[in-house]
Formats: C-alpha cells, structure tokens, sequence
C-alpha cells in the first residue's frame, strides 16, 4: 500500500502544456491481452518443421578448448544439426569491438574459438524436434578441454598474470583520466580530507522474468533472416550482427511483441542470435532458442561490478564538500562487448546530486573469467551515485555532522537550474531538498531517536537512511567518443510514424520496444491529445518490427530516454498528421485552416460543430477518393517522424559536453532495523519521492518507482552473483541467488512533485531506471545503525546477514578503511 | 531444465508400490515432486523408474494411533498438515512450521514423507521431527518396522528407508500438558530456505534440541539438553548453550561462512529452548 | 495399468475441455500446456520451481505445472489463465489488476491470477499480509508487488 502526496509543481509552465489525456492515470491498453493469457511472447510464436536449440557450455572458467566432437550428438534421432566455433570462426567475422587498444584487439566470435574464457560460455549449439531431444542431445557432445588458471578479482586482472585475450595481450579493456576543475587544489585547502581506501559495488542484475530468446528463420531466397525475439535495442544488435554475418543491416528483420521484462539484460543477445542466424542457413528451418533461468544467470548478462580506491574528500569546515578524486577499477567480465561504454557514461552524473567542482576519476576497466557485463537498470551512473552517497554519509559521520544538513548543504539548489556540472552536462530541472523534506516527512524523521531507542529494547539496532540520485536520461552516444575517438556514434534517434488508414482508423508504430513500461497507452494518449480522439481510438502496434520502418539506429528501450525520445518522435508524426488533416478538411469545407479543429474523432468548423468530417471520411478521400484535390496539395495521413534530442558535439578533449539531456531524481529513505545477534536487516518504514517533470501516465511513473525500488532492495539485501576461486557462479538460480517475493517487501511509501523539463517535447523526463535510490539509502540506514554498535563503515552495496555480522563483530576492520586529516 | 527418459508407473495399491520398488533397480518414489523433479530437471539425477504414489489414499490419512500418537500418512501434504484440526490440537508446531515452507503452492503438492525422505539439511521437517522424538514406519515385502527419529536420518538424501521400501507413516508424540515447542532460524528471505535452524521441545522439565543445517542429518544438542537441567532462565539457556557452535562443523557457501553458521546455530538454539520453555510455562503452543 | 512405461495416455480436463494424448513419461506439465495444447498464457520462468509463472490449478489447487508431469495429471481437471475469464468478459480480479496497474510486462500476470484466484476462492476478504502469503510463491521483477497486492485486496474488499 502506499500513500502518494499530490502532485505539486516547482514551476509554474508546467500544466498549461497538455491539457486531456497526458497527465492521466489512462487505464493500459496493454492489460486485456495480458490478464487473459493472451499476450504473445516470443516463445509462444511457433513455426512449422521448426527446431529447438540448445547450447553446449563450458563448465570451466577458463580452459584451452582441445577439441569438440558432435558425432554422437549427430547420430541421435530426431536432431537436425550442431554448429561449434570452428565454423563460427569460417563464416562470420568476429564482432566489432568499442574500445581502443588494447581492448580493441579483442576477438569475440558468437561461439567460443578455441578458448573458453567463463564459466557457461557457450561452445557449440545443437538443433533437434523437441526441447528435450535438443537437451539430451547437449550431453552427447564430446568437449575436450585443458584447464587454464583463473582470474576472478578486478585488482588481481590488473596485473595480468593470468590473461583472458591473447590478442590484447593485457586484461585492460580501457583506461582514462578524467579531470574537471583542479581537486588537488581542493584538496590543499581543504580543512579536512576524508580519505576512503576502498568501495566495492557489486555484481547483480535485473533477472527478467522471462529470460532471453529467438525464433529465427531464414528466407533462401531472398537471403534475409526475420529475428523473433526479446532483443530490447534491435538497432544496436543489427549493428553487431550484420558485419558479422557479412550480410547487409537491411537483411535483419527484427520482430518483436511482448516482452517479459529486460531492464538492460536483453542488450547483448547479439552472439547467441548469430549461432541461430547459422544455423537457421545451415539447417534451412526455422530454429528456436530460449535461454534457461541458470544460463541467463551465468553467461547473458552481469550489472556493472565496480571497485574505487583512494577516495579523498575534500571538505571544508562548515561542511561544503569542494571535490573528490577516486581511482575505479570496473571489471567487465569475460567479454567487454557494450561496456566499454561504462567507463564513460557515469560522467553524465559525475557530482552526483552536489555542487562540488573539483572531481578526478582515474577509470580503468578489466577482463577478469566471469560472466560478460552488460547494461542493468541504473547502468554506470547507479555505481557511481552510490560512491557519491557513500561518500557523503562517510564525510558526516566521520566528521560529526548531520548527513540531512550536509546533504541540503551541498545539494544544486533548485534556483541553480538548470545546472551545468564541471564536466558540460546540464541538469535540466529539480528541487533535491524539497524532494528530501518529503521522503523525510513520509518516513517520520523527526520520531527517529524514539523509535531507536525503543528498538534498543527488544534487541534491534535501528537507523535511518537517505539515498539521493539521478535517473539521466535521453543518452548522446557522442559520449562513446571520449572512450574511442575513432567511433563513429554521436546523438541520438528515435522513430514512430502516426497515420490514418483507409477508413480512417488510428494507427501508431513505434520504434521502441516496450517490456512493460505501457508505450502504448502512454502513446496513444500524446497521440489522442494531439489530434483530437480518445486513447481506445488510437492503435498503438505491438512491438518493434523493422519492417514498420520506423525505427533508427538507436531505437529501442534503455536509458530512461522513451518520455523523451520515444514519445518525441509521436507527437512530431502526430503534430504533423494533425497539420495536415487541419489543410484537408480546410480545403474540403473552403475556409482558412485556423476555422478548422480536429475533436471527438472529427475534423470540424470550430464555429459549427455540425459541419465536421469524421476521421473515415478523411482516410477515404485520401486513399479511395482523391480525385478532386488540387494537385499542389499530395497528402498521405502518413507520418514517420524521427526525434533527434539536440545535444552539440562533445568535446573529446576536456572531456565535456551533454551527455544526457534529462535528469530525472527520485531521493529515498528508509529505516531499518538490525538484529544484535544475527545481523539479519529489516526494513521497517520506507519512501521514496520521484520528480520526473510532467508525468504522462502518474500510475506508470510510479509502478515504475515500485520496480526499480524493489530491485534496489533485492541488490542490496539479497541479490548477488558471487563467484568462488574457479570461476564457479554460486547463485546461478533463484534459490541461491534470492529475488525479493512479496513477504520481503516492506510497505513503500511514494510521493512526487514534477519539475518539467525545459528541453523535453512534452517537459517529461525519461525515468524508470531508478538509479538505484534504495542501493544508497538501505546502506546509509545500514551505517546509521551501526554506529552506535562501533561504528561500522558500510564498504559494499551487498549486505547481506553475514556481512552485516562481520560489521557487528569487528567494526574495526572497516573503519581501517577511512582516514580523516585534518589541518 | 528438462528431464532424461523416464519409465513412470502408477500403481493402485501400496503394495504394488513396493513391487515396483523393489523390482527396479533404479526406480524412485515420486511424492509430491517438489524436490524430485526439480533434482531431475537439473540432471543431478536421473531415475530410471519412477513409482507416482498419487493414488495411494491409504498414505493420505491423518489420525491418531491407540496409544495417542499422530499418524501422517507420508503423502500428507504440507498444506493438509497446515489445516489440519487434529494436527492442530495434537502438535500444533507442526503446523506452524509447515506454514513457512516455501509458498502456497509448494505446500499444496509436498509431502512430509517427502520431506522427511529427501533429507536435504535445510529441509524443515527433519530436525523438527528429532526435537519431537517421531517414529517413522517403513513397509517392505517382508513386514513394517519403525524406527525412531535419531536412528532414521543417515546422511544428505540418505534415511533408513532402503531399495524396494517404502516409508508410510510419521508418528508424533501428542503434546503433554505443560510443554511447549518453538523452532528459531534465519532464511533466506521470509520463508525461504533455512541457513540455519534449532528447534526445541521442553516437557516434564527436560528439552530436546535439534539442530538443521550444520551436517548432514539433525544434530541432537545433547551436551546443552544435559546443561540445562530444568532451569529455563535465559542466562541459564544462553550459558548451556555457550560452546555449542564450537562443536559443530557445518558448510560454508555463499549465504554463511562455517564460523557465522556456528554462531547462527547457538543463538537459534537459545532463541528455541527459550521461547518453548515460555510456551511450556504458558501451557499453550 | 502398474507396468512402467516411458510414455503414457493422459486424459485431462483443461478450462472444461478434455484432451486425450500420448505423452513422454518425462514431459513436465508446463510443457505440455504450452506445447502440446497450444496453452500458452502459462509461462516458465525459472528451472528450480521457485518463480511461479507457471502456476495453474489442479483440482482446485494452486501448484506449479514445472514440478509436475504430465502424466501425473492424468484424469485431473486443470484451469489455466485461459480458463478464468468467460467468453472475453474479464473476472473481478482481472478487472482490478488493470485497475490498480497490477502489472508491468505482464509475464508473471498468469501465475499472480492463478494464485490470487485460488486464494479468493477460500479466503473472500484477504488482508494485504494473507495475499502477500498467497503470492509468496510468484515471483514478479517488475512491479515490487505493491499494485498486486493492492488490486487483490481490492477485489475481495468488492465481492
């Protein structure tokens, strides 16, 4: 249950903008289907002769591959075919590679060639009649291998003893300085330096519900492949796959409908989907793959794991913080694929919330024999917010000071916006303390000192928490040019087209590709204001299909970006379908277009309601009864409309420029109470309070800040993919690695107030990752509590029972950590 | 993922059932399958003849023996066990405990029998079943013989129950006036998996405590039984119990170092006698 | 009847209509709504039986068809997600579920009705602690289960 404060907002333009269906709770078109059963995900889609695939993986982390024998496999009765690296190896090229040297030497083919560098890896692929016939099939293939020694640790990869790319030579995927303002300086005059030796974030992920998954087939005549699938940035896969499979972008069809959930997890399906891309050619049948839940667990697609070192603060007596510098060590996993663009994209939050002007961060990212990272929710900037709340609860515990006082201290201030951070991103709109005054309100912060005492009494430590962060969305991929200058990406797209058909019905197409965020409602209810109809009048197809042609490059769901890009490119094809229907009805009735307006599904005189075209008779004019038109005017009732967010160029050598146009906050808060003997944490109050500027859909923004919450608790408390010294994952299912179920979730206060955006086409900010607010706010609750139990620092986002034992037990062995100096 | 091939029979009776036991080299008794089929569908292993004991009512009863014992056909499902009103009134912790198992769904379709014969060292009814001091029956070609709890539990998946045998009935003592039972632990996540667990039972001035988690089977606390010596104080429970996690050598894996399981197993301990010996006092459960 | 076979001939009742097919021995009840009968509201999501995307009724129980074959289910009468509303027209509990924007993706949505359904069914009025005991078993990354329990609670507070 939750308790919402009405929305208030800090500005004053805001509402005059959308007047009708934006702003509204709109029931979700997407539910009937859904609630039925009805809803078509990509494993429900099936194919006549089709084939089942299942992967063979290496049960080792690292090991030469000897050699590979599917002859058994072959002879087994009902199995159509094996695919294994060496051919992998003949007929693709390996995928291009972001990084620079020595990252950029990498080979990363869609199989394992010759070495297996993580535990899962997969090796070869096996096609039979049924799932079960594909899996015993599996068994049947012979792998040799020889064991190679492991590196499961950042720090140890770092010193490349033991080297996953023989190419590269090195484990160092990437490294770069970056340096705004002058933190020595800082740090000089600073009247103390809080000095933090080491952080650790961990690795987690989203884990999808339903995990990834094609069904490719392959037209040998014409030589294209349609992709059924769940791939959440068809674009970026076309990418990586076209040159692969020397095959032109356009022969790529990517289909998709509903989607179980992805939240960056269904990024990196480029490899797998070659090897059935293969096979489909090789077999000449449609062929069928769905990961299972251990699979996607060991080898799809790890969060950003993420080491910092050598943290000095600098503060100054009154409690203004002035600047930070900190070495991060990310540790990529095997294969470095879309992360390299990690090391890039925190900088689109390098203060994090605070004024300070003065940040170094010496970024390197490394190879080590685990899973491959890919984006998960918060990606980059969720790790890096973390260290900048981590930072300032560590500042105002070690130096005395109250962590809400320094916070409002160092808070942008709602005045200063838009905000230009020391490396050229604007923060466009927001009000942190205002946000904090009510999640400490709803959190009844001023009854805290009672409640802990209280606590005391039966036995529990009790503290209370804030998590501030950023949700930035609406990405310039100019940005993946201060990683590599030589790349060619910069800005950013996204497509829709809006139309009349024949009779006029409503018809959007997007080139987003929605996993449960409600792109339909929420487009049919821009589209609906725009031109006149109710949402139910507007069909919003499912999915993402190339072949709708309206999609770009960058299309696709990730980023926090779809209010701003995704409902950017509709309301431009609907802006310029209703301008056009405004000249054709002008023209029908003979009156200047500003006598017309589109209502109630019509084009009308505003003067004379009775003298109205209704939507049919504009569709039919155009499609079956054009001939009177005068020939200077050619209408379609047809629109594509790309929205291209203007971001400028990026400045490679200062390393500045906007990096992202939106930023959204949601700041959090929390209790929590510790058990003395067992360390088991409980989160007994809970809120937290989201500014998103104007909210299209306010049951959407907050299902989303439901979600994200959820899985910031889960990280925080339970969720971890932890590895032994073999490079064996140890939580490769849902009993070992816990997910939070409904008993685990305390009761979640929200609240919101909207700071529209300024550069945003409807003043709506891209949200839904969250940024992980309830990471920061359970380990600053977490510290809280401890303190009067010696003072423990909270050194990693994973805190689980055991770990908040150790802290219990030997406070010591983490405050060594923290050194404050002071003049 | 997905099962090897299989040979699946359903047979009628319970007698057929141990036919088909003792027939097949290979073959399983399938209970509720909560465990089995998760076992098989992960290859860790792979029955050649699984024996569906679904028809089998003469397992399904609850009731009460001649000599008041509570009798649990071993296809009683936990959900049943949960609803039951003469478990209720017999040995309600049973019950209690059985509603934290797992989910809804879980319990509709698991078994105590299957509980109790998978013997995984997390599993719930194991140690609870040692602190009761139940009997087990177990039926073969040649007759029925019942062992007592601590000689039932051998090892990880691992009880008395051999090839071409079938165990039928659990039997609980009936709670005695001023007695109480209680079991203390900490999961994974509320009602998930146990890291480490003790529950006790305190009647006529004494207690059994049993341990889960920390080995393969239940570990009876016998030196802290010994120490207490009817004096349920809690700085009597806590000084019997001192020392109790040294003894022990349980696992460590990624939920619990050895160190930090010894230490949850003492404090469960002390939490359980504690809060049972309450219940005693209070002569209710 | 008693011999063991590697396949089997089932009879099953699913949303009132009894299907009679040859099954494998080995094939899990979930598999075999979704792929033999084309019944493919019921979903997978795990390998361990712990998400409960598949969750359906057998004989008026919630249970997970991932830890149950096929054959197993031989003379049962099942509901699947299919099954709950008549002719299109949706139940109380789908209609709060939308209401109350109870779902997100909409993958674990059959499984949360099933169970949800099942509880209703014994247990009219649930307070928020006994649905969130009954929807313990169904795993949802989307929603953090507060719209959920929500739309629950809404539609025993409606009957």
């Amino acid at each position: 249950m939750t308790t919402t404060t009405a929305p208030t907002t800090a500005t004053e333009q805001a509402t005059t903008l959308q007047k009708g269906y934006v702003g509204q709770s709109v029931p979700r078109k997407e539910d009937r289907r859904l609630v039925q059963g009805q809803g078509t995900f990509f494993d429900d889609v099936r194919r006549h002769g089709m084939g089942y695939v299942h992967f063979v993986r290496s049960p080792y982390a690292h090991a030469r591959i000897v050699s590979i024998d599917v002859s058994e496999a072959l002879a087994l009765e009902g199995v159509y075919g094996t695919i294994t690296g060496d051919e992998v190896a003949i007929h693709t090229d390996p995928f291009f590679e972001m990084s620079v040297e020595p990252g950029s030497r990498i080979k990363d083919y869609a199989l394992a060639v010759g070495k297996v560098r993580h535990m899962g890896e997969p090796v070869a692929a096996v096609c039979a009649a049924t799932r079960e016939l594909a899996r015993d099939a599996a068994d049947l293939v012979q792998v040799e291998y020889e064991p190679l020694d492991v590196v499961v640790d950042g720090e140890e990869a770092l010193k490349d003893e033991v080297v996953l790319h023989d190419d590269a030579g090195s484990n160092v995927v990437w490294q770069g300085v970056f340096d705004w303002g002058d933190v020595d300086q800082a740090l000089a005059e600073a009247d103390h330096v809080v000095k933090i030796k080491k952080l650790h974030f961990h690795r987690f992920s989203s884990t999808p519900l339903e995990c990834a998954g094609a069904l490719v087939e392959y037209d040998k005549g014409t030589g294209e492949w349609t992709i059924h699938c769940n791939h959440q940035m068809p674009g970026v896969g076309a990418i990586w796959m076209a040159p692969a499979l020397r095959t032109g972008i356009d022969r790529l069809r990517f289909v998709t409908q509903d989607i179980g959930g992805a939240f960056g997890n269904k990024i990196c399906l480029h490899p797998q989907f070659v090897v059935l891309c293969l096979l489909a050619r090789k077999l000449g049948r449609p062929v069928q793959w769905t990961e299972w839940r251990t699979d996607q667990h060991t080898a799809n697609a790890h969060g950003n794991e993420r080491t910092f070192l050598d943290v000095e603060v600098a503060v100054r007596s009154d409690g203004t913080m002035t600047g930070f510098k900190v070495k991060a060590l990310d540790d990529c996993g095997a294969f470095p694929r879309y992360e390299p663009l990690g090391c890039i994209i925190w900088a689109q939050v390098t203060p994090g919330c605070y004024a300070w002007r003065n940040i170094r961060v010496d970024f390197t990212q490394v190879c080590t024999n685990k899973s491959p990272v890919s984006p998960n929710r918060g990606y980059s900037r969720m790790q890096h917010l973390w260290l900048t709340e981590r930072i300032v609860d560590i500042v105002a515990a070690e130096l005395g000071l109250d962590p809400v006082e320094v916070r409002k201290k160092n808070y942008v201030k709602a005045e200063q916006m838009p905000y230009e951070t020391p490396n050229g991103c604007v923060y466009d709109s927001g009000d942190y303390a205002r946000c904090l005054d009510l999640a400490l309100e709803l959190i009844g912060h001023d009854t805290i000192e009672e409640r802990r005492a209280e606590a005391k009494g039966r036995g529990k430590l009790l503290g209370l928490g804030i998590g501030s962060t950023l949700d930035s969305g609406t990405n310039n991929f100019g940005q993946s040019q201060l990683l590599n200058p030589e790349l060619q990406f910069s800005g950013n797209n996204e497509a829709a087209t809006v139309k009349l058909d024949i009779f006029g019905e409503v018809v959007v197409t997007l080139g987003t590709v929605p996993q449960g965020q409600g792109h339909e409602t929420t487009a049919a209810q821009v589209v609906a204001d725009i031109i006149g109809c109710t949402p139910d009048q507007v069909n919003v197809r499912r999915g993402h299909d190339t072949w709708f042609n309206s999609s770009a490059g960058f299309s696709g769901t990730y980023a926090s970006q779809f209010a701003f890009t995704g409902l950017g490119a509709v309301k431009g094809a609907a802006e310029l379908l209703r301008d056009e229907m405004i000249k054709l009805a002008s023209i029908v009735f003979g009156v200047p277009e500003d006598a017309v307006e589109l209502a109630d599904a019509q084009a009308r005189l505003k003067e004379n309601h009775e003298a109205a075209i209704p939507f049919m008779g504009l569709g039919a004019i155009v499609n079956a009864n054009n001939a009177f038109l005068p020939p200077d005017f050619n209408p379609t009732l047809n629109h594509r409309y790309v929205c291209r967010p203007i971001f400028g160029v990026v400045d490679k050598e200062a390393k500045k420029g906007k990096l992202t146009l939106t930023y959204a906050t949601q700041i959090h808060a929390c209790v929590v109470e510790i058990d003395e003997e067992t360390g088991e944490v409980e989160i007994v109050d809970y809120a937290a309070v989201d500014d998103c500027g104007i909210r299209i859909n306010p049951q959407i923004v907050e299902g989303q800040v439901h979600g994200a919450t959820a899985h910031a608790i889960g990280a925080v408390l339970h969720e971890t993919f932890a590895y032994d010294e073999d490079g064996t994952l140890l939580t490769s299912n849902f009993y070992d690695y816990h997910v939070p179920h409904a008993l685990d979730m305390p009761t979640l206060k929200t609240g919101a107030i909207e700071s529209p955006s300024p550069v945003a086409p409807l003043g709506a900010k891209g949200m839904g990752e969250g940024g992980g607010g309830g990471i920061h706010c359970v380990c600053s609750a977490i510290q809280d509590a401890l303190r009067p139990a010696g003072g423990a620092i909270v050194y990693d986002s994973h805190n689980p029972n055991h770990r908040v034992w150790e802290m219990l037990r030997d406070p010591e062995a983490t405050r060594a950590n923290v050194e404050v100096v002071s003049k | 993922m997905l099962l090897r091939e299989v040979e699946y029979a359903c047979p009628d009776t319970v007698e057929e059932a141990i036919d088909l036991l003792a027939a097949n080299d290979g073959a399983r008794a399938l209970a509720g399958g909560q465990t089995l089929i998760n076992v098989m569908k992960a290859r860790a292993a792979a029955p050649e003849v699984l024996v569906d004991l679904g028809r089998l009512a003469e397992l399904r009863t609850i009731g009460f023996s001649s000599d008041g014992m509570l009798e649990l056909g071993t296809m009683v499902t936990t959900a049943q066990l949960v609803a039951s009103s003469e478990v209720d009134v017999a040995r309600p912790v049973l019950a209690e405990v059985g509603a934290t198992i797992a989910d809804q769904q879980v319990r509709n379709r698991g078994t105590i029998g299957g509980n109790v014969c998978v013997n995984d060292p997390t599993n719930h009814f194991p140690p609870l079943l040692v602190a009761l001091a139940a009997t087990f029956t177990i039926r073969s070609a040649s007759g029925e013989r019942v062992v007592p709890a601590d000689e039932f539990f051998l090892g990880v998946y691992l009880t008395a129950v051999g090839p071409g045998e079938l165990l039928t009935k659990v039997s609980v003592p009936t709670r005695k006036p001023d007695s109480g039972d209680a079991i203390a632990g900490v999961t994974i996540g509320r009602h998930g998996t146990y890291i480490a667990n003790a529950t006790a039972s305190v009647a006529d001035g004494g207690v059994r405590v049993a341990l889960g988690c920390v080995d393969a089977v239940p570990v009876r606390a016998t030196a802290m039984e010994a120490a207490l010596d009817g004096d349920f104080s809690e700085s009597a429970v806590r000084a019997a119990a001192e020392g109790l996690g040294a003894t022990l050598d349980p696992p460590s894996d990624v939920h619990a170092s050895a160190d930090y399981r010894r230490h949850l197993a003492e404090v469960s301990a002390v939490r359980a006698v504690l809060q049972a010996a309450e219940r005693a006092k209070a002569g209710v459960t | 009847m008693s011999e063991p076979t590697s396949s089997r001939a089932v009879s099953v009742e699913v949303n009132g209509e009894t299907y009679e097919l040859e099954v494998p021995a080995r094939r899990l009840l979930v598999h075999f709504l979704r792929d033999d009968l084309g019944l493919t509201g019921t979903h997978v999501g795990c390998d361990t039986g712990n998400c409960g995307a598949c969750t359906v009724h057998l004989d008026g129980l919630a249970i997970k068809s991932c830890m149950m074959l096929a054959v197993q289910a031989d003379g049962a009468r099942l509901t699947t997600v299919e099954g709950l509303a008549a002719d299109g027209e949706l139940t109380a509990l789908q209609q709060s579920f939308s209401d109350h924007h109870a779902l997100q993706c909409g993958y674990c949505t059959p499984g949360m009705l099933m169970s949800a359904t099942a509880l209703l069914a014994q247990n009219p009025h649930p307070s928020e602690d006994e649905v969130r005991v009954a929807l313990q078993g169904n795993i949802c990354r989307c929603t953090g289960y507060v719209n959920i329990v929500d739309a629950v609670v809404a539609a025993g507070e409606t009957r």
